[in-house]
């Protein structure tokens, strides 16, 4: 390893962390920019070409978030996800504390299936509409659904960016995720569930107004296109069947999700370029620029030696070593994108993988850091950032002073209980 | 013809001081849906319109929303009001940009500005920059309207 290389592409890829994190210029345009610089320089001084640039990129990754979004983008304007709210509401019968768990429990299982950002995204605005109409504030249940959709999406392989990345670099299929993960995340969840149920009793237990109002609402007018709802519904529990035997079958997720996606558009035939201007552009161009950084890294040597210095720990009992993952992924997930992290730790990983030691328990400990991270600041999120933007055209916004109080305490108790079973399950096997 | 052929003149304006519950006195009394609001030079430095004052009854939450005709209730919403504190604020917090035109303005031009940014009332204002009156859509439509009866048959 030479030494230019390596602080060249270290100061282009922190730099570029460091500009995500400081919010002042859009993070695709920064990880855009610092991908064409490293692209350049790599060639200049030889430590990276376009090929192995092309080559760093995990297409697997991208295809999978693709065909994800073309199913919600064409699934969005069909009405499906008021009409889930608006049952709920019904069927709480207006009261603040039973809406607040049905809705919970909703938001939970839609970010299991879709991402974050898109099942709060949806459901947001309704819940809005909801709380105003009883007459509550919509703030506690903006604030739970933005921190249980970041706690429910890491127990599946397709519920948050990161397990997409991390599923995909280490040979992780769908059904590890459900019985490795998945039952840790129900356990963290559940303490989230009640402590935020606990945090927010004083504004739960307000008496409702608009019971009356909230009766009258007909879920099924909320529909505006139930056949186009059904047919994507009847193909998304098609592309959740394949995606229990993709491994089985030895296909890629990203070919169940854009075969499901093919499907649907074929059977919908909707207007297609109303489809692609909701698929979020920006979220695949950054990820794609953060495998041409993250691979310039990686050529330069710097993850060698990252690799290295880890290896000169490796003293540390393994198990220590999962959990401080935990931690350290999670505090840094709380102030900075996630996906950065995840994508410049999975070569990290797979370094202290060819140096013998076994990662398995790392790559779950990756995943529980960044996603229960997110959940401690209010820009620790995507999911955050937007619960708390459309609140300000409520009558309640969301400081970061009321997510302090709390969001940082779900953070702190979800890795506290991923940290246990953790520990429990790993000297189990 | 200039705009100022068919402005009001007698203008009602408030300064960034008042406090929101008196520029809503002052909409009620005047039936007014728009004031300017000027410094002590009586400059505009903003607006605050009637869908301004109302967003503190009725938040922005309905724009989030594809459409609303499914609820055929609004329940709470409609006899929720803005608690005494908000009332108390200063009219500055909900002030808006003014867009304003020149009194030698032409109608046309005024009319799509208007149409342009969406506003039924705009304030005039002199070469000095003073408010000196202020014009709406029907006013300008009808000062374009009345020409026509008169025009060749």
């Amino acid at each position: 390893m030479t030494v230019v290389p390596a602080i060249l592409a270290a100061i282009i890829f922190f730099g570029s962390l460091i500009l995500i994190f400081s919010e002042k210029v859009h993070r695709s345009i920064t990880a855009i920019a610092g991908a064409a610089l490293m692209v350049s320089l790599g060639k200049f001084f030889g430590f990276y070409s376009e090929e192995a640039a092309l080559d760093a990129v995990d297409f697997n990754t991208l295809g999978l978030l693709l065909g994800m979004m073309i199913l919600v983008a064409m699934l969005e304007p069909t009405g499906f996800f008021q009409y889930l709210a608006v049952l709920a509401a019904r069927s709480s019968k207006g009261k603040p504390g039973r809406l607040f768990i049905l809705l919970c429990v909703i938001t939970t299982i839609l970010s299991m299936l879709l991402d974050n950002v898109t099942t709060v995204i949806l459901i947001a605005p309704v819940t809005i509409l909801i709380c105003e109409i009883i007459g509550i504030s919509a703030l506690p249940f903006l604030v739970s659904e933005a921190l249980l959709s970041n706690t429910g999406g890491v127990a599946t392989l397709v519920g948050d960016p990161p397990n997409v990345l991390i599923g995909s670099a280490a040979g992780l299929s769908f059904n590890d995720f459900l019985i490795y993960s998945m039952p840790i995340v129900l356990v963290a969840w559940a303490g989230a569930l009640f402590l935020l149920r606990y945090l927010f009793r004083k504004e739960l237990s307000k008496r409702p107004r608009g019971v009356k109002a909230i009766m009258q609402l007909n879920p099924a007018e909320t529909l505006n296109e139930p056949l186009v709802a059904r047919r994507i519904l009847i193909v998304l529990s098609g592309a959740v069947l394949f995606f229990f035997v993709h491994h089985a079958l030895g296909v890629s997720p990203s070919l169940v999700a854009l075969s499901a996606a093919a499907v649907a558009l074929v059977w919908v035939k909707p207007d297609i370029q109303e489809v692609l201007k909701r698929i979020e552009w920006s979220v695949l161009i950054f990820f794609g620029a953060l495998f041409v950084m993250v691979g310039g890294l990686e050529h330069a040597g710097v993850m060698e030696s990252i690799v290295g210095v880890l290896e000169r720990a490796s003293a540390i009992p393994p198990i220590l070593f999962g959990v401080g993952l935990i931690w350290v992924v999670a505090v840094l997930s709380a102030v900075v994108d996630n996906v950065p992290i995840t994508i410049a730790l999975i070569p990290v990983i797979q370094g202290l993988g060819e140096s013998g030691m076994d990662i398995t328990p790392l790559w779950w400990a990756l995943a529980f850091g960044a996603g229960f991270g997110g959940s401690g600041t209010i820009i620790g999120s995507t999911a955050n950032i937007i619960v708390a933007t459309l609140s300000e055209k409520t009558r309640t916004p969301i400081t970061s002073k009321i997510w302090n109080k709390r969001g940082l305490p779900v953070m702190l108790v979800t890795c506290a209980i991923a940290t246990i079973l953790y520990t429990i399950i790993y000297n189990w096997f | 013809m200039k705009v100022s052929s068919c402005m009001k003149s007698h203008v009602v304006s408030v300064h960034p001081t008042t406090t929101i519950r008196e520029a809503a006195t002052i909409l009620v009394k005047k039936h007014i849906g728009l004031l300017p609001i000027v410094d002590d030079d009586d400059k505009p430095i903003g607006v605050v319109g009637m869908r301004d004052m109302l967003t503190l009854e009725l938040p922005d939450f309905v724009s989030f929303l594809a459409d609303v005709d499914f609820v055929h209730d609004f329940g709470a919403v409609e006899d929720t009001r803005p608690s005494a504190k908000t009332l108390n604020k200063a009219v500055k917090t909900l002030m808006k940009p003014a867009i304003t035109v020149d009194d030698d303005c032409g109608l046309l031009r005024a009319y799509a500005l208007m149409l342009q940014h969406n506003l039924h009332d705009m304030p005039v204002i002199s070469k000095e920059g003073k408010l000196v009156g202020i014009t709406s859509r029907v006013d300008i439509g009808v000062a374009i309207l009345s020409i026509w009866p008169k025009a060749e048959k």
